[in-house]
């Protein structure tokens, strides 16, 4: 029998696609999603994997966050960096953090980074660059440190040291002069700050803090705004309002506690 | 009816400009690719691999979008993983390229890949199949591929010749590959090579500066030119290949 | 840098049409605000193209003459150019009149500049500030051919969208009932107009991307009018080029680099 209606099917809901394909031929374009302009890295060292994001957050030339997230939690050791659509990136990499979850649960073994790639890259093949997601994906199991990028498209590259995001150039410079095979974890950590920062600079789609994630074989530590160098001024004058400057059109005032009378009617219930 | 472009890559797609090549030989198969991926003009990856795995003899030489031919030679993998289940032994290389075929003629709406089958295989010894953009399945004793083979046909046509060992093929796919990569800007970087023989597969790789070089002009105004003739030999410092005949 | 953009499929067969676009947007904002007796008139330095910044130190404020100040933001080839032609007329009227010519009129010559190229317009947005002739501070806002009005305040620019509004509540004193026997004041003292200045940059530089790395500020006081304190104001430097008339300051600010 066929299942009840009231229960939607799986996958996305294209039911508003003709009324806006209408909507777009009249001229009212769809409404801009916010995208992490974005500089995101990753890099290998001597015993792990150090991920880094800029914390900026926009909607076309306007800042929507100036504090977010972009290094996303995948497993507990294996997390990946979001940049493009910010709404695809958390989305896809939820969903594949869930699939890892249960993965681990069925196979009752920690999962690799090359199973988290492969789900990403298969999902994101799928909708042919219609997920727009760009991802940095990292992390240490049993094959030791893994480090891949993967493109909106779907397609993958395994790289000693990798960027991505409209900072990716900016980032990479910084790491094509910098970088050396075996660094050690302070070495690495001060090549991507300054790999983040190059981003967060130069790239106007970047901006704000630098978040970093150290992961090694038995410890990830996920250092939240390791470095702050765009921190807010003072303002000149302080904007407080008096009290009744906004102006209104009717007052009304009402009670918002109620009082009733509870009159006694008639014998009380026996409740011996 | 509108002709469809089937070099058309999706809006920020990444691309494999690609120059790749494979040639067989006595005991085998040298295939060979540079190492540079595109994104526009920015190069995403220097040290790409495009030699990849089929099975135990059987590689593919990737070029066109990166996206679509990763996914390819994936599906390609794991059905040549099943039909050795199946059968019990090793497939041949044309099962693996008519594998390969079959996705590339069948999608080819949506698939912008242009593949090389490579391998050796117990029945027919070493083969290579070329597959181009639309599908098609044509057995070459040579095949080059991607934006930079356009550059080598006229070399490869002048140079190939019947009953090379493996060094002299090596050499072959190496020079051909230098010479593509020197021409065709997306195509770069260094070169990877597998030979696939019976005995297994050997990889070889040549760092960017490690190069084979050719006659890369000298400046005409420069005093170079107003010394004898030998002198300018002696500067010359190129790989044999220049002055084959 | 502009494009050449194809404008139909390049190996179909048919005739195509290639299209030089000449023009570009440089990003930045732009502000004046005018009082009794003087008028500030603000820019920010960083000047980019898409997400690249080109340099952190291109001047949008430029003085010409000691009364007036000239404000251009948009694409900043056209900028410049349109400044370069402006400075050229005005020496023109300098010989011709031994004096510098009223902003009044500099307003009416840039309507005429910018109008002679209705059909392939400079691409900006000009704000003229400065003092008139009977000595009170003026705004004149341009738009890129030509239309233009004397207002006490105007912001321009990448960020016109965020410090206008603040900028209407701020100095029109818009959705603000005032206190009862405290009437708005009808002009506001140079110190308040130069710290709201500030703010709208430093604000602007948060939440918009191409605005940031400089903040340029010109202020120019009527003739004998007293300095309000701007002698006392961090790094200010007098740029009055003539004596006993109008005075001409700039003051410079560092706004963030992200």
């Amino acid at each position: 029998m066929a299942t009840a209606a009231v229960y939607s099917s799986p996958g996305f809901d294209f039911s508003n696609e003709i009324r806006n394909n209408f909507l777009a031929s009249k001229g009212i374009p769809l409404p801009k999603a916010t995208s992490t302009g974005t500089t995101i890295v990753g890099c290998i060292f001597e015993d792990g994997i150090i991920l880094g994001a800029d914390t900026r957050a926009t909607e076309g030339p306007i800042v929507a966050d100036k504090n977010c997230e972009k290094i996303h939690y995948i497993t507990e050791s294996i997390r990946c960096c979001g940049a493009g659509t910010a709404a695809d990136t958390e989305f896809v990499t939820n969903l594949i953090s869930s699939n890892m979850e249960m993965h681990a649960l069925t196979h009752n073994r920690k999962p690799r980074v090359v199973t988290a790639m492969t789900m990403l890259k298969q999902y994101l093949f799928r909708y042919q660059g219609h997920v727009g997601a760009a991802l940095v994906l990292g992390g240490v199991d049993a094959t030791g440190p893994n480090l891949f990028t993967i493109a909106p498209h779907g397609s993958t590259d395994k790289l000693p040291y990798v960027t991505m995001g409209s900072g990716s150039l900016a980032a990479m410079a910084v790491f094509e002069s910098g970088w050396r095979k075996g660094m050690s974890r302070e070495e690495a950590l001060t090549l991507v700050k300054s790999a983040i920062s190059a981003g967060i600079f130069n790239d106007l789609g970047s901006g704000s803090n630098v978040d970093a994630c150290i992961i090694t074989a038995n410890n990830t530590e996920m250092l939240r705004n390791v470095e702050m160098p765009n921190e807010r001024v003072q303002k000149e004058r302080t904007y407080v309002f008096p009290k009744g400057t906004t102006a209104w059109k009717k007052e009304e005032v009402r009670k918002l506690v109620v009082q009733e009378e509870v009159r006694l009617v008639g014998e009380a219930m026996d409740t011996d | 009816m509108d002709h469809i472009d089937m070099n058309r890559l999706k809006q920020g797609e990444i691309n494999l400009g690609t120059s790749i090549m494979a040639v067989q030989f006595e005991g085998g198969v040298v295939i060979g690719a540079d190492s540079r991926t595109t994104s526009g003009s920015y190069i995403a990856n220097r040290v790409t691999d495009k030699l990849t795995f089929l099975h135990d003899r059987i590689y593919c030489c990737r070029s066109g979008s990166a996206a679509d031919t990763q996914a390819i030679a994936d599906i390609g993998h794991y059905s040549l993983q099943m039909q050795t289940q199946v059968i019990g032994a090793a497939p041949t290389v044309l099962t693996a390229a008519a594998i390969m075929e079959k996705m590339c003629y069948q999608n080819k709406d949506q698939l912008s890949a242009g593949i090389i089958v490579a391998g050796w295989d117990k029945k027919n010894g070493p083969s290579v199949y070329n597959i181009p953009l639309g599908g098609g399945l044509f057995r070459q004793p040579w095949a080059i591929g991607g934006s930079g083979s356009t550059y080598v046909y006229g070399y490869c046509d002048a140079t190939y010749q019947e009953g090379w060992g493996k060094d002299e093929t090596v050499n072959f796919v190496k020079n051909t590959l230098a010479l593509a990569m020197s021409r065709d800007g997306s195509s770069g970087g260094c070169i990877r090579m597998c030979v696939i023989t019976e005995d297994g597969v050997e990889r070889m790789f040549i760092p960017g500066d490690q190069l084979p070089r050719f006659w890369e002009g000298k400046e005409i105004l420069s005093d170079v030119t107003k010394k004898p003739l030998a002198a300018i030999a002696a500067v010359m410092d190129v790989a044999p290949m220049a002055v084959e005949v | 840098m502009p494009d050449m953009i194809a404008l139909s499929h390049p190996a179909s067969g048919h005739p195509q049409q290639r299209q030089f676009n000449p023009y570009s947007e440089n990003g930045g904002t732009i502000l004046a605000i005018s009082g009794a007796d003087f008028s500030v008139i603000a820019g920010d330095t960083r000047q980019s193209e898409g997400y690249s910044i080109q340099t952190r130190y291109a001047p949008k404020v430029f003085r010409l003459t000691d009364k007036a100040v000239l404000a251009v933001n948009g694409f900043a080839a056209d900028g410049n150019m349109f400044v370069k032609q402006v400075r050229q007329r005005l020496e023109w009227y300098r010989h011709a009149h031994a004096k510098d010519m009223p902003l009044r009129a500099i307003a009416r010559l840039i309507q005429t500049m910018l109008y002679a190229r209705r059909f392939f317009p400079y691409y900006v947005y000009n704000i003229l500030g400065g003092i008139e002739e009977d000595g009170s501070g003026a705004v004149y806002s341009f738009d890129p051919v030509g239309s233009y009005e004397r207002e006490s305040c105007r912001a321009a620019g990448a960020a016109q969208s965020l410090v206008q509004p603040f900028l209407d509540n701020q100095i029109y004193f818009k959705n603000q009932v005032p206190q009862p026997g405290h009437p708005h004041p009808k002009h506001l003292p140079l110190t308040t107009v130069i710290q709201l200045v500030i703010d709208s940059f430093t604000s602007a530089t948060e939440r918009h991307i191409e605005v940031g790395d400089g903040l340029e500020m010109f202020v120019v006081l009527a003739k004998g009018s007293p300095l309000y304190g701007l002698e006392n104001i961090d790094g200010v430097q007098e740029m009055t080029a003539t004596n006993d008339g109008e005075r001409l300051f700039v003051v410079r600010r560092n706004l963030k680099r992200d």
